[in-house]
């Protein structure tokens, strides 16, 4: 884990340095930020706007963090030619993808934080100060995040960037949907059909799992127990992500 | 055992559409402790692919490779090996001292001795007044000497260097080759790559000539020369080239 570690923190100096990263933080906090222009509104409905653009805002730029944030971190090593004298040292090829995933968590991490931070500063601007369940939309969506990063990772570790980041968007874009398509499936009468949609639906993560905002938004609360347990589905998922991610570095030539 | 040794070692390059390309055709080797052993041959010939192999960064198509007796994916055997790859490629976002920290803390180096080593390690290939430059303001034999201090951050047993004197001017390529003899001196077993005959002359004991994925010769340069009646490396290393195109027409 030691060396993971060393890995994880070159990876996080490494982000620092793109220009990339920042440009995307930038994004996430001028989309919090302008949530802000619904002064119109009344003080209740503002508050809601706000919050809900603002969660959707940290998810979705959190989601290009993460996705943009891993595509570049296997095949960048490779790219550069920098693998060779990697792999040369004493690491395993595990502790480089574990050191690659725990990099991406904490480049994740720090931009979170900041973005958050805007957003909890933002609230108490207007008198509001966030109550438990908006703490836990923030960390099932940092979890969310984590899922995400972990999936590009994998696929980082098999195939092209450029298939990885159509493939990653496709599965963004899916999980979210993925719980209206259960809803279609279940009228299909199709049996191949309906066992591929079923499949699918086992396969793809759901990150709508991850969305309560619709509900904290409007005031209605979260239990603890719900949100223990969709952080152990996306603890599973993260895992099962991983072990794919080793298996194909594994073996794959640089 | 020799110390690093290969037995009918081959890889063929899969090129897609049914293509392939054969990197290394059965290569059986032995590096004895304590030699400074050569291996060359033109571009495309397989020592690159070799030492890539020997590495595990290069899975084999068939045969074996051992370093120390252990197999290329063996942690405790790298903590003896110090690499110079050619072209060496770095984080160009790093210094000097930044790059051999990274290295140092992989091999587990006591953080307490790190900064004196990076000192150390920076003097001994002259870039400690270039340490606040960032890689990606190297010359390219610049580049080559901080890879040269990173292939040496571990003290190591065994210093495999591919094209170490690339980019090097006159007085670069001395300073390496003193550094080469010096390091063997020291007991380290060396195993280097390079096009430069007249450094391979002076430096190594035995070589291995490499063409079109064959081990064509291999053997103490003194004894290869006398057989071949050649003046020099460079007149044995054509001597031997053509001999095998002649036997084996491509």
């Amino acid at each position: 884990m030691r060396k993971a570690w060393v890995i994880a923190q070159n990876t996080f100096h490494e982000a620092l340095r793109k220009k990339t990263m920042y440009m995307l933080l930038v994004f996430a906090l001028l989309i919090i930020g302008a949530s802000r222009f619904f002064s119109f509104l009344t003080a209740e409905e503002e508050m809601k706007m706000i919050k809900d653009v603002s969660f959707y805002g940290i998810e979705f730029c959190g989601a290009l963090i993460a996705i943009f944030g891993a595509l570049g971190a296997v095949s960048g090593e490779i790219d550069r030619r920098t693998i060779y004298t990697l792999l040369s040292k004493p690491i395993t090829r595990t502790n480089f993808i574990v050191g690659k995933f725990m990099g991406q968590v904490l480049i994740l991490l720090v931009n979170y934080l900041i973005i958050c931070a805007f957003f909890i500063g933002l609230l108490l601007i207007k008198k509001s100060v966030p109550n438990v369940d908006v703490f836990k939309t923030l960390l099932l969506i940092f979890v969310e995040l984590m899922l995400i990063s972990s999936i590009t990772l994998a696929i980082a570790t098999f195939a092209s960037d450029a298939f990885n980041i159509i493939f990653s968007f496709f599965l963004y874009i899916t999980g979210h949907l993925i719980s209206y398509g259960r809803q279609m499936l279940d009228r299909l009468e199709n049996v191949v059909l309906k066992g591929l949609g079923d499949m699918l639906y086992t396969l793809v993560p759901n990150y709508e799992n991850f969305n309560i905002r619709d509900k904290v938004v409007v005031g209605v609360s979260v239990s603890w127990s719900y949100v223990v347990k969709t952080l152990g589905y996306g603890v599973i998922y993260i895992v099962i992500a991983m072990l794919i991610a080793v298996y194909f570095f594994q073996k794959r030539e640089v | 055992m020799a110390l690093i040794e290969t037995r009918e070692l081959t890889k063929i390059y899969e090129l897609g559409r049914k293509r392939t390309v054969v990197g290394l055709d059965k290569v059986s080797l032995q590096i004895e402790e304590g030699e400074i052993f050569g291996i060359l041959g033109p571009n495309g010939s397989g020592k690159t692919t070799c030492l890539k192999l020997l590495l595990g960064v290069l899975f084999p198509t068939s045969g074996e490779s051992f370093i120390m007796g252990k197999t290329p994916y063996d942690v405790e055997m790298k903590q003896h090996v110090g690499f110079l790859p050619e072209n060496p490629y770095y984080y160009d976002y790093l210094t000097g001292p930044e790059l051999l920290r990274f290295y140092a803390r992989l091999f587990g180096i006591d953080p307490k001795v790190i900064p004196a080593k990076i000192e150390e390690l920076l003097n001994l290939v002259s870039l400690w007044d270039a340490r606040r430059l960032a890689l990606r303001n190297y010359s390219k034999g610049m580049l080559e000497r901080i890879g040269l201090a990173a292939a040496l951050v571990n003290d190591p047993k065994i210093l495999i260097f591919d094209e170490p004197t690339t980019g090097l001017d006159p007085i670069g390529c001395k300073e390496t080759r003193n550094l080469l003899i010096e390091l063997n001196k020291k007991g380290k077993t060396i195993l280097l790559s390079s096009h430069f005959l007249s450094e391979v002359e002076r430096v190594c004991s035995r070589i291995a000539i490499f063409h079109r994925g064959h081990l064509t010769k291999v053997g103490p340069m003194q004894g290869l020369m006398a057989t071949y009646q050649a003046e020099n490396l460079e007149d044995l290393f054509v001597k031997v080239i053509e001999e095998f195109d002649r036997n084996n027409p491509a």
